[in-house]
């Protein structure tokens, strides 16, 4: 079989995406409490590397990784030229619009100011309601934003909803679901097909 | 390309140089004669006639008289202009460029890219076909790496769209999704639309070799356009398959052009370990029409950065 790198974000999606691998002859080899970020496979066809969510799209479309085992929500934002395969069915939350209680998303003449960590998302989400908006990139904690008056509204992913709860706030607007995704790179898909094919059929493809 | 050193400059200059001018001879030993592109283009027509292209990547100039124009952004509507504004009209034409295109980058600057590529014009299509794809695997074959060319036709999805009728921003949710090969969100748009029984729920299963997806394409119900695209399909299948090349070549029916304007055959050329793709081109005979006449059409370009690049590493 060829050879094939998979680049897994860092944290409970990477996680979760391994668990997928359990049990077969592609199951990671990993020390406990290691701080490395690569690792192979017992008969090393397949490393796995372990990077931040947002590159993992990167390192596929520029093919240093084969695949990719990412959140929708981070597909969305970065927008590259990469294959979707599949749908792997875990990691379910959705983007939404949130704010205080009958906050209007639609103002007026007036610029809307939203908090999001995924700006050009929003701009895109945005882009034809007629809506001025201003973004507020923000790196984590975008629930504070309305609470400091640093915002209107909100753009984040939402799981159960309790840390918009917890902080005053609910949804005013659901928008795309969001679910972890397997992406492939367009030319490794050509050369490692019948590999790609395995694996797409292992993590519960055709 | 960046360099360190002047010494390092000219040795890769020289180089490419080289590859130029090898396959310069190639074209011109196939009949193909070189054509300068001009380097500027108006703004105003170029806004007219590619309403779906972001004009906002181009480069603008700005002329003595303050009327805006643009660095040529592509080659091949370039060079239409400059042919079909004073063509004797006695078909086919071959042509081939050495040329650069400009666009602005995200991040301010702007990129030069360089590009070779042919365009042959009123040649009967089967036989511009065959000899297209012939070429573009002759000079991938250069490259001394493994490669690979995708095909397909825009042609027989174009040609179901049409029949379908949707609204622009459904058929854009489905073209995006096939294009991304995004199986589980078009099963659940399709299946939204009602359109299960059709080709699209199978669509991203009609790749690999040629004869057996082109009789499962056959097995649905199809329109003129779409038989057109699956007879023309057919006769390079059955010309190839008397070919070695025919194991480089991976059939793709779901493929999606890069460009509005294909209207027929579409390929890309893929070399291993090149995570980009270095050649492409198609038919497109319908963007002649908007010249005033339409003739059959069909052409290919090389990424020349590209080309470099991977000759380079395999000379080291």
């Amino acid at each position: 079989m060829d050879r094939i790198t998979i680049a897994l974000a860092k944290g409970r999606l990477g996680e979760q995406g391994l668990e997928l691998f359990k049990n077969t002859d592609m199951e990671i080899l990993r020390e406990e409490d290691s701080r490395k970020l690569v690792f192979k496979n017992a008969r090393e066809q397949i490393t796995y590397i372990f990077v931040k969510p947002s590159d993992v799209v990167t390192y596929v479309e520029k093919g240093v990784a084969d695949l990719g085992i990412v959140g929708k929500d981070v597909i969305l934002e970065e927008n590259k030229d990469v294959y979707e395969l599949l749908d792997l069915d875990f990691g379910h939350c959705r983007f939404a619009v949130a704010g205080f209680k009958d906050q209007q998303i639609a103002k007026k003449n007036e610029v809307l100011r939203i908090a999001s960590k995924y700006p050009r998302y929003v701009e895109q989400v945005f882009r034809d309601r007629g809506q001025k908006i201003e973004i507020i990139k923000l790196g984590g904690s975008v629930e504070l934003a309305p609470l400091i008056g640093l915002s209107d509204v909100i753009v984040d992913i939402v799981e159960t909803g309790s840390t918009l709860r917890d902080n005053g706030l609910v949804i005013l607007e659901e928008l795309d679901p969001i679910s972890a995704r397997l992406i492939v790179n367009k030319v490794s898909y050509r050369f490692k097909f019948e590999a790609i094919q395995r694996i797409e059929k292992l993590l519960g493809g055709i | 390309m960046q360099f360190s050193t002047i010494t390092e400059e000219l040795q890769v200059t020289e180089f490419r140089k080289g590859i130029e001018r090898e396959l310069e001879a190639f074209f011109e030993a196939k009949g193909y004669r070189l054509i300068q592109p001009r380097i500027f283009q108006g703004y105003d027509s170029f806004v007219c006639s590619n309403l779906r292209q972001d004009s906002s990547k181009t480069v603008k100039v700005l002329g003595g008289d303050s009327r805006i124009f643009i660095l040529r952004p592509d080659i091949t509507t370039n060079i239409l202009h400059q042919i079909f504004s004073k063509w004797e009209g006695s078909p086919p034409l071959k042509v081939y460029y050495n040329s650069k295109i400009y666009r602005n980058q995200p991040a301010g600057g702007i990129l030069e890219h360089y590009q070779m590529g042919v365009e042959s014009l009123g040649e009967d299509s089967l036989k511009g076909d065959q000899e297209m794809i012939e070429m573009a695997a002759a000079l991938m074959g250069t490259l001394g790496e493994p490669f690979i060319i995708e095909l397909g036709s825009s042609k027989y999805l174009d040609g179901f769209f049409k029949e379908l009728d949707l609204d622009l921003e459904t058929e854009g949710v489905l073209r995006d999704l096939i294009s991304k090969k995004n199986r589980d969100g078009l099963r659940r748009r399709v299946r939204a639309l009602g359109l299960e029984d059709t080709v699209l729920s199978t669509i991203l299963e009609m790749e690999g070799n040629m004869e057996s997806v082109l009789d499962r394409a056959k097995s649905y119900e199809r329109n003129d356009e779409m038989m057109a695209a699956l007879d023309e399909l057919e006769g390079l299948r059955e010309f190839f398959s008397t070919r070695a090349l025919l194991r480089n070549i991976h059939f793709d029916l779901s493929m999606m052009p890069d460009l509005d304007y294909y209207d027929g055959i579409i390929f890309k050329g893929y070399a291993l370990n090149t995570p980009k793709k270095i050649l492409s081109g198609g038919r497109y005979d319908r963007l002649t029409q908007r010249f005033g006449k339409t003739v059959s059409a069909i052409g290919f370009m090389l990424d020349m950065d590209l080309v470099t690049r991977i000759r380079i590493k395999g000379e080291a």
